[in-house]
């Protein structure tokens, strides 16, 4: 089992805890954005293009936690950017953690090794590092060469200190899908405690055929990558969610599973989408139209199935019935029986 | 997972044009195009004060909309009604255009490494690597 069991624990109560209030719409994961300046600069990355002023703003810790506090949700996300840029970010997680938050401090771990000592193990970090791949096709996708051999180097580093290590993959179309089962190979041989993979988020204006043929393609991709699951795999998230990425259930997105927060403020309605930005969580919950977003119902949600808007709609699955819960465990024990 | 490419066709920028809304359906407009463009703007106010920053927010409901600006060298956030805009210039460098996926596919590999070697020389100046 990848997840710890505490961490399950945790999870699960909070999710019980919110139907048996009767609250519809709960955040599950915070993605908490301290800072959008990278050390990397990746082709088509999406979160990096700010002018300068704007990068050199940072989220201070006090930010941090009151978004932590605010929006209560279990687990916390730190992507960026690249989070180890931050000069306060150990403060940052320690406080997370004093707060029994469960954290994935996302990093392109080039800076870990050098960071490691700043920071302490503990059941609630888990270091989240970028992998897209083996050497090559990381390299390429970072733009940088060598930079798959720092991380893995890093990767080890820090296990060998105590550290939870997962790592997160985002795949497009042009994947090969054998070469994504020998990366899976590749770090469960280095060790990582478990993987997080997700469709990368593209968006074409004018929706078309194409589009709908890009989801299909999508689906099509995972199930080629995903299909006769090595037992030795190991990964970071709902199970539920992995076939749903095959094409084997439907959902519709849940994007208030996972709010971001970051130096605009709480974002709607999602961690990919820009539509405007509110004061404080509750604004948020209350001020967006969220009937105007998912599949079906906005062209940029389109091809969309991204980890950040239906992760938790798998979550929500399987505490939503029993039927959802046998599900998971289901596909758990047996992830190769339809 | 802090990826999110764009794969949009990118035929062209905003970068350098002016904008004077002569009616409150073409402000409204112009608004939305700078809040979803990627470097700084400059606003004229009616009052004839000048602010340029970056437009991150907008809120075009209620009796008083209004744009929320980080102004460029300064701290905090300058609200600012749209009542009080005279004009929006696309003045700074639109920070994504050129920078999808596809069209860094496109260009020849000496530009790529040559690019990939300005973006490794600039995190090491700021400290960064």
């Amino acid at each position: 089992m990848a997840v710890p069991v505490s961490q399950m624990y945790t999870v699960a109560t909070y999710v019980l805890t919110q139907k048996l209030k009767g609250v519809k719409r709960y955040p599950l994961v915070l993605m908490l954005e301290p800072l959008f300046r990278c050390n990397l600069a990746c082709a088509g990355c999406g979160k990096i293009q700010y002018p300068d002023h704007v990068l050199d703003k940072r989220l201070t810790p006090e930010q941090c936690w009151s978004a932590a506090e605010e929006c209560g949700a279990p687990m916390v996300s730190i992507p960026g950017g690249e989070p180890l840029i931050h000069p306060e970010m150990p403060e940052i997680v320690r406080g997370l953690v004093a707060r029994k938050k469960y954290v994935y401090l996302c990093t392109n771990a080039i800076l870990l090794e050098r960071k490691l000592d700043e920071y302490a193990p503990s059941k609630y970090l888990t270091f989240s590092i970028h992998m897209d791949g083996l050497r090559q096709e990381h390299d390429l996708a970072v733009c940088r060469d060598g930079v798959y051999d720092v991380a893995v180097r890093a990767i080890r580093a820090a296990l060998k200190r105590g550290f939870r290590v997962t790592t997160n993959t985002t795949l497009f179309d042009d994947a090969n899908p054998e070469r994504v089962r020998a990366f899976f190979d590749e770090m469960m041989t280095v060790g990582v405690e478990g993987m997080m993979i997700s469709p990368g988020y593209s968006y074409q204006k004018a929706p078309d055929q194409q589009n709908f043929l890009k989801r299909k393609k999508t689906r099509e991709l995972f199930a080629r990558i995903l299909g006769n699951r090595k037992r030795t795999w190991r990964f970071n998230q709902s199970p539920l969610f992995l076939e749903f990425l095959m094409g084997k259930r439907e959902y519709q997105c849940t994007p208030w599973g996972n709010p971001t927060y970051n130096i605009f403020g709480w974002q709607k309605p999602c961690y990919l989408l820009q539509d405007g930005y509110t004061r404080t969580f509750q604004e948020l919950l209350n001020d967006t139209e969220w009937d105007r977003y998912g599949t079906g119902r906005n062209e940029k949600c389109a091809d969309c199935m991204v980890h950040c808007g239906y992760e938790a709609s798998a979550v929500e699955d399987t505490f939503g019935s029993w039927s959802g819960f046998g599900r998971t465990i289901k596909t758990t024990v047996m992830p190769n029986v339809q | 997972m802090t990826d999110s490419k764009y794969h949009t066709p990118e035929a062209s920028s905003l970068e350098g044009r002016v904008f004077r809304p002569a009616t409150a359906n073409e402000l409204a407009e112009a608004v939305e195009l700078a809040f979803d463009y990627r470097g700084d703007v400059t606003l004229q106010l009616q009052s004839g004060e000048t602010i340029e920053g970056y437009l991150f927010n907008r809120d075009s409901t209620g009796v008083r909309p209004s744009v929320q600006i980080y102004p460029k060298g300064s701290q905090g956030i300058r609200q600012v009604l749209y009542a009080e805009v005279a004009t929006i210039a696309f003045t700074g460098k639109d920070t994504a255009f050129g920078q999808s996926w596809e069209a860094w596919v496109a260009k020849k590999s000496s530009q790529r490494r040559a690019e990939a070697q300005e973006a490794t020389a600039a995190a090491k100046a700021r400290g960064h690597l």
